[in-house]
């Protein structure tokens, strides 16, 4: 298993452990209330470092991951990151990345549902070697920081400038006389920020981020909370839904893929699919009160015909309700519509708008502060 | 069940067809997942095709959004359900 660069500092901290696809991640480190209202009203730092991470020089690595992966890589511009996907053959996701350029790199920063020697072997059967790739997974720390105010990290680490960052962007700081990567992305709706910094600083670098996160209502998270942040927010989970309906089409992913490229991996299976027309796709689901949980794999009832199935579920504190996605054949996937749960006369399951909440940080001018 | 769903794909189709035409957006209707986020995340859209996006609205269905409810505009959702309860608040849905 690969191991945390902060599972010291974590453990401190009691933090429960636990594996993903052959790396260690902090699963926990307080209730999921407590955890949930870091991000919401203050910040969260989580340990990410069951991402995979990788360097490309940039005259190699262009045609590589733009033949990997389905966003087009040729047009991310200096200082820019593109989100994207990497399927497989048959089209079916394996990964959910960014590719970051900052002018002399490429880097791939990818969750992926592969056990993470399998995802690695994948990324060499594709010619990774060839196209210089370096692995930074073992030798660099990776921490995200999440939030309504995960800026104030970020600005007390690197100074005012950048707030001026735009969302998917990347630029080169200094700490501990080291280089550091930081990455303006995130999954939970709120603002959010990637720190890859060698594994020597890591201990540093969390407690520097820690002493500026507690001024500032932050603290720790495990990567279990950012499950229903992101469900929540609706940003896509690949250990969620992703695992399970694996087709990106259905999951309303067409936004990560540029149907101009000619070639990328399952591409040809994904435009034929494409072309045929959805028979399903996923929508937001909300259930009445009362109901304790929406379990994946749980039966959706169209008056007596089953219609669908649950694909991933949370509970939502802003709409005190269990929430969810389903998977329902299109001539229904709409929102303002009632099903029932798991028999026909089941509980009642509406369809919903998403995402269900308005994110405080949508509220705040970066550059106005 | 059925009146509901074609009352809200009517909106669906013409803001999605506005959408796609004003920001010369390279997707077909088919491929806007309707929870899709319109700006930052998701599309990617930015301040400037926010304008767009509420002069859209206003064009296709004679709504207007006010300044501060950038609410609205969080996916194709939120704006059909904006939209939606608009008509229906001035009875030009029933």
């Amino acid at each position: 298993m690969r191991a945390s660069h902060f599972h010291d500092s974590f453990a401190k901290k009691n933090a429960v452990f636990a594996e993903r696809l052959g790396a260690e991640v902090v699963s926990k480190v307080s209730d999921s209330k407590t955890e949930y209202g870091l991000v919401r009203d203050g910040l969260g730092l989580t340990d990410v470092s069951y991402m995979h991470r990788c360097s490309f020089p940039e005259d190699k690595g262009l045609d590589f991951l733009d033949a990997l992966c389905a966003g087009n890589v040729a047009k991310v511009r200096f200082g820019r990151m593109l989100h994207t996907f990497i399927a497989d053959e048959a089209g079916n996701l394996v990964a959910d990345c960014y590719v970051a350029n900052n002018d002399e790199q490429f880097f791939l920063l990818a969750e992926s549902i592969m056990d993470d020697a399998a995802f690695k072997a994948m990324l060499n059967s594709r010619g990774a070697a060839d196209a210089g790739m370096v692995d930074l997974s073992e030798s660099h720390a990776f921490l995200s920081i999440d939030g309504y105010k995960a800026w104030a990290v970020a600005k007390g680490l690197f100074g005012a400038d950048v707030l001026g960052l735009p969302y998917l962007s990347v630029e080169r700081y200094e700490f501990g006389g080291q280089p550091l990567s930081l990455f303006r992305a995130g999954k939970t709706s709120e603002f959010g920020y990637y720190l890859l910094a060698p594994a020597a600083n890591a201990a540093g670098l969390l407690d520097k981020c820690l002493s500026l996160a507690m001024a500032n209502k932050g603290g720790l998270c495990g990567v279990d909370i950012h499950n229903d942040l992101r469900l929540e927010g609706r940003f896509f989970n690949i250990f969620a839904e992703g695992a399970i309906v694996r087709d990106p089409l259905p999951l309303g992913l067409q936004w990560m893929i540029d149907l101009s490229k000619e070639n990328f991996l399952g591409s040809t299976a994904i435009f034929e699919r494409r072309a045929k027309g959805l028979s399903h796709k996923i929508i937001g689901v909300s259930a009445a009160p009362g109901v304790k949980e929406l379990a994946k794999g749980a039966a959706v009832y169209n008056g007596a015909a089953k219609a669908g199935e649950i694909v991933a579920s949370c509970f939502s504190y802003v709409l005190n309700a269990q929430v969810g996605l389903a998977l329902l054949p299109v001539d229904i996937a709409f929102a303002g519509l009632t099903f029932n749960l798991g028999a026909e006369h089941g509980p009642e399951l509406h369809t919903i708008s998403m995402p269900p909440i308005m994110p405080k940080s949508l509220t705040v001018k970066l550059d106005e502060l | 069940m059925q009146a509901a769903i074609d009352k809200r794909r009517t909106v669906i189709d013409t803001f999605k067809q506005e959408l796609i035409r004003r920001l010369n957006l390279p997707y077909a209707p088919d491929d806007l997942h309707e929870d899709v986020a319109l700006l930052g995340a998701g599309l990617g859209l930015d301040s400037l095709d926010a304008l767009e996006i509420v002069l859209c609205i206003e064009n296709s269905f004679g709504i207007k959004i006010p300044d501060e409810n950038i609410a609205v505009l969080r996916s194709i959702n939120t704006v059909v359900d904006f939209v939606l309860a608009q008509k229906a608040e001035s009875g030009a849905g029933q």
